[in-house]
């Protein structure tokens, strides 16, 4: 009996084996193409993911990759460095300052637009508006940039030349090169970037609200804002809890509209340096121009850790609050 | 006194006119400015209180750009990396993920995990750049191409796009004896031209405003690209003391100013281009910024 059934089994097993081989063999053009694919990310995204490593190691770059695991460990070295930078306290402070910012302009910002919009009679002047809106999220940070510069710079800028010569200001507002006015300037060319892109999102949530609350509201004798506010509103609260989500989880790169270091790169120099130098490009300078690839590797990993918890924090609390998540 | 509804409704529409109004303004005219200033002379341009059409208008400025081989270079590699990048991307996403859209698939679970694991986990730059470094890719045109052919978002589109592709269709070919590219090519690529649109116009756009890569990984002046270089000037004159003798700089009437903006205007114009097809696409478009997050 016992042996009957083992037999039975190792049957039935090699019969499933060969089926596997035969199921493998018919298949074998479809691994063939994830297969590139897989390579593809071994190279391009774990072998990097195993490089980070050489954050707690003395890794030169002269010993390629094989260096990162032959290379001699230091443990916390590079941290306590970073810690202990003389700009440290600085360079935290503008990333979070320029985190927090971004995202407490750049996330209501679309909202008020959209909302906006679905309250515009015209429907033809609404189009126009919307399609110009998002347009600048197509164009480079670079073309921005650019663009800003030919309105704010003290020498050329068109504002400036405006303002001095109706009497207005007698100096030019050096916007572009005050310490001061950096974070203003990065949250602002950021609002102007990105608010048309993410108010598609909201009149997409606009637009799924069931027209008859409207009717009835009015009806009941519901003003304007309090239809906005009761139903518009409303209906849009689960796509603004999913974006909430997306926005915290991406704070430190600088939210859902990104970009804090191509901001941080581009309208930054030598004389805003104080509040515009962040952790990502001071990463930059120190491992690829300065050649400290294990001491910005460590910088780097600080941020990607600090990252991570600020997603599934975020997605935890929203979870608990509102009963909608990612993941 | 007290409004009727009816006023207030009124109040309010004109309101909300006025406010869309400014938001247009100020939306549409730096575009505008950016491109009355690109047709006028450099040097005129210096003196300021041009407001809504060129006050001395000339094609120097693109002239110059098209006869200086340090702008015209660079947007010939711009062309040629956004047209290879984008098709090689394409091609090689939909590739991988038509193997991955068939639901027997062995390991197929596993796959999924590799993919997921890299969509919200990143090395950093500094291990990137040494993995570039080592297989030969720092300070070449590859570098552009490349790193971005696989985008795992539009792997995850791609395969829910072909999953719903009927299988009837692959069935009659297999049955023809084709194999799986000829399918793949022949059967699944003329069906998926929706998908093939989205992916193209998003990775094009991608490709043509991308400079960071050209900042981070390339030396050579070669292999600049035209954001790059624009990136050049800005970085330059961004500086205060700089940005006088930028533009005093002139030659024959064009300023390294004016020269920029022709360079700015070349680099929307194709974008401006697509931009009618680019909207068929957007909520799309919107969810793939929101899953990158």
């Amino acid at each position: 009996m016992a042996l009957d059934s083992s037999v039975d089994r190792n049957i039935r097993f090699s019969k499933r084996r060969t089926q596997f081989f035969k199921q493998l063999k018919r298949q074998k053009v479809l691994h063939l193409f994830v297969g590139l694919g897989m390579i593809f990310l071994l190279i391009f995204a774990y072998t990097p993911m195993f490089g980070i490593i050489m954050a707690f190691k003395d890794y030169s770059i002269s010993t390629g990759i094989k260096g990162i695991f032959t290379s001699e460990w230091v443990g916390f070295k590079h941290f306590n460095e970073f810690i202990n930078d003389y700009r440290f306290g600085e360079i935290v402070r503008n990333t979070l300052a320029l985190s927090f910012l971004k995202v407490l302009f750049t996330f209501p910002a679309p909202i008020i637009l959209a909302i906006l919009l679905s309250e515009a009679k015209n429907l033809r002047f609404k189009k126009v508006v919307q399609t110009v809106s998002y347009l600048p999220h197509f164009i480079s940070w670079v073309v921005v940039a650019g663009i800003a510069f030919s309105f704010l710079s003290a020498d050329i800028g068109m504002i400036n030349k405006a303002l001095m010569s109706l009497g207005i200001i007698d100096k030019p507002l050096d916007i572009l090169t005050n310490a001061d006015h950096f974070w203003g300037l990065a949250v602002g060319s950021a609002v102007w970037k990105e608010v048309g892109w993410w108010t598609i999102i909201f009149l997409a949530a606009i637009a799924g609200i069931n027209p008859t609350l409207y009717e009835a509201a009015q009806i009941d004798g519901a003003g304007r804002l309090a239809r906005i506010r009761h139903i518009t509103f409303q209906g849009m609260k689960g796509t603004i809890v999913v974006v909430l989500i997306l926005t915290i989880g991406s704070i430190l790169g600088g939210g859902l509209v990104g970009s804090n270091f191509e901001q941080a790169f581009l309208f930054g120099n030598s004389i805003n340096n104080s509040t515009s130098e962040i952790v990502q490009t001071y990463a930059f300078k120190v491992g690829l121009r300065d050649g400290r690839f294990s001491y910005a590797a460590a910088i780097d990993l600080i941020q990607s850790i600090i990252s991570v918890i600020l997603i599934f924090s975020s997605n935890y609390i929203a979870k608990r609050a509102s009963g909608s998540s990612l993941f | 006194m007290a409004l009727s509804q009816r006023q207030k409704d009124r109040i309010m529409d004109s309101l909300i006119t006025v406010i869309l109004f400014v938001i247009f303004i100020v939306m549409f005219y730096p575009f505008y400015y950016v491109l009355i200033l690109s047709f006028n002379k450099g040097t005129d341009s210096l003196t300021g209180a041009i407001y809504f059409w060129p006050r001395a208008f000339t094609l120097e400025n693109y002239e110059r750009f098209l006869s200086d081989p340090h702008w015209y270079k660079a947007f010939i590699v711009s062309v040629v990396r956004t047209l290879s990048g984008t098709v090689l991307g394409v091609m090689f996403t939909s590739l991988v993920a038509y193997g991955l859209s068939h639901q027997n698939l062995l390991f197929r679970k596993t796959y999924f995990t590799i993919i997921i694991f890299a969509m919200y986990f990143s090395g950093g730059l500094i291990p990137y750049y040494v993995v570039l470094r080592s297989i030969g890719l720092l300070n070449s045109f590859g570098v552009y191409i490349i790193p971005s052919m696989l985008s795992t978002f539009f792997l995850l589109i791609a395969i829910t796009f072909f999953r719903d592709i009927p299988g009837e269709l692959k069935e009659s070919a297999h049955i023809d004896g084709a194999n799986e590219f000829v399918i793949f090519y022949k059967v699944i690529l003329p069906v998926s031209m929706p998908l093939i649109a989205t992916m193209s116009l998003f990775t094009g756009v991608g490709q043509w405003n991308s400079w960071l890569d050209s900042a981070y990984f390339v030396q050579s002046e070669n292999l600049r690209t035209l954001a790059f270089r624009m990136m050049e000037v800005i970085n330059k004159s961004n500086a205060p003391m700089d940005s006088i003798a930028i533009a005093n700089s002139a030659s024959a009437g064009v300023t390294s100013y004016s020269l920029q903006l022709a360079a700015m205007v070349i680099s929307v114009l194709p974008i401006v281009c697509v931009y009618p097809f680019l909207q068929k696409y957007f909520v799309q478009g919107v969810m793939l910024g929101s899953v990158k997050g």
